[in-house]
């Protein structure tokens, strides 16, 4: 299971990313540090991040909506768009990429539309 | 007391052959062949009766339980990656090639995917291995077909596991059906009809959708940890649901159990709710532009998500 969040500006232009894996890690053999693949190499589970049940799981992101340069020896961030949105999405994936159909299951999404007032200091 | 040793060695030589000739008589129900193993779980004389749940059943995973979703065969090729990964590298397996693997190693994804597998000959786990390597390497259709004639169909659960603790209840009788009642059913094969004690019960499905590495076996295979999760993490949470209320009841897809893939499945899983705001902060004379997005997503389900 999978949390993508992405910010886009108004043009579709991607400016930041970021993902969140629920899934139990297993282990191969139930020994040393490797994660297993198949099931007959799984013998142990060597982290859990999967979404345990009925418990809330809290995530948040906190996104820059600027590009950052010096000025002067002054640090500048510049605002990358006033009005963009924020995809949030919710997969269901057991292996391979997101975007393969074959493979993703979209559980969820929603995008939010959020603004930055112009003007002001 | 010699009429008494007499009457013993007389009884010895009658009761002992009688014995043996049954332990070969058991050795001999065996199916030989994959034909053999399907007839003896044959399900066909349900469908009448049990139209619905029939149709329901074919559409699961169950029905396919050795190739896995139908035109993929993703099961079937994760068969044939244990036997080249896994079997064949092991130095004490006894695989060197296909054509070694018994039932005994197939057993290490069968004692789920196939647990009837354990009623046949070697000559079934080899036909079997044929089919896997015919289809997942050359898309042999006909193999494809043979391979989804193995399955859990009605007989698995509703005989077969349907009694767990065969001390204090007994063995499965092969000539009854187990569901909720007691009662005739009108079935040559089948019939008598009786109440299996874990029907409703979680217990039964954790049989195959398990506890984590399976000890019972030479070498331990982990594919599914659900039950094992369902235990530890729900139940100490509260929840009280079995795996077939929400699988079967709830979702009201019946014999159709599915899971991450079923809309149905999906909508009772998560509640998802999102929050954002941009605002811009300072530090000093620079303003810092910034989105905050907090996502909350609750597990209803009787189980971590993902889970196996």
């Amino acid at each position: 299971m999978v949390l993508y969040v992405t910010a886009k500006t108004q043009d579709g232009k991607v400016f930041y990313k970021n993902e969140k894996i629920y899934m139990p890690v297993p282990q191969q053999m139930g020994r040393g540090d490797k994660m297993g693949r198949g099931p007959y190499e799984k013998s142990g589970i060597l982290r859990d991040t999967s979404l345990p049940p009925l418990k809330v799981t809290k995530e948040q992101f906190l996104i820059p909506v600027y590009k950052e340069s010096t000025k002067d020896g002054k640090v500048v961030r510049d605002i990358i768009a006033n009005d963009f949105t924020v995809d949030v999405e919710i997969s269901y994936q057991p292996y391979g990429k997101k975007d393969d159909p074959d493979n993703t299951q979209k559980w969820f999404a929603v995008t939010k539309k959020l603004s930055i007032e112009k003007g002001g200091k | 007391m010699r009429l008494l040793k007499s009457t013993l060695v007389l009884l010895g030589c009658i009761v002992v052959p009688c014995m043996i000739s049954g332990v070969q008589a058991a050795e001999e129900k065996k199916a030989k062949t994959i034909a053999e193993l399907v007839a003896m779980y044959d399900s066909s004389s349900c469908v009448d009766c049990h139209t619905e749940a029939h149709e329901q059943w074919q559409k699961s995973l169950h029905a396919r339980s050795i190739f896995g979703p139908e035109d993929v065969g993703r099961t079937a090729a994760t068969f044939k990656t244990t036997i080249e990964n896994g079997l064949k590298e092991w130095p004490h397996s006894g695989v060197k090639k296909p054509e070694d693997v018994g039932v005994k190693h197939l057993m290490i994804c069968a004692k789920c995917h196939l647990p009837q597998l354990q009623e046949a000959e070697d000559s079934v786990a080899k036909e079997i291995v044929e089919n896997i390597y015919a289809f997942v390497d050359d898309g042999d259709e006909e193999a494809a077909e043979v391979l989804q004639s193995l399955n859990i169909g009605c007989t698995v659960c509703h005989n077969r596991n349907a009694i767990v603790h065969k001390w204090k209840d007994g063995y499965p009788e092969k000539n009854a059906v187990y569901g909720n009642t007691d009662g005739e059913h009108e079935d040559e094969a089948h019939p008598v009809m009786k109440k299996s004690m874990i029907m409703k019960e979680s217990i039964l499905c954790g049989q195959c959708h398990g506890l984590g590495p399976n000890f019972d076996m030479e070498n331990p295979t982990q594919c599914a940890t659900l039950y094992g999760a369902h235990l530890y993490t729900y139940i100490p949470e509260g929840g009280q649901a079995t795996c077939q209320e929400c699988h079967m009841e709830k979702s009201g897809l019946g014999h159709n159990m599915q899971s991450y893939r079923a809309p149905e499945m999906v909508k009772m899983a998560l509640d998802v709710e999102v929050e954002a705001d941009a605002y811009q902060w300072r530090d000093g004379s620079t303003m810092t532009p910034l989105a905050n997005v907090i996502v909350e997503i609750k597990n209803k389900a009787g189980h971590p998500i993902p889970d196996g």
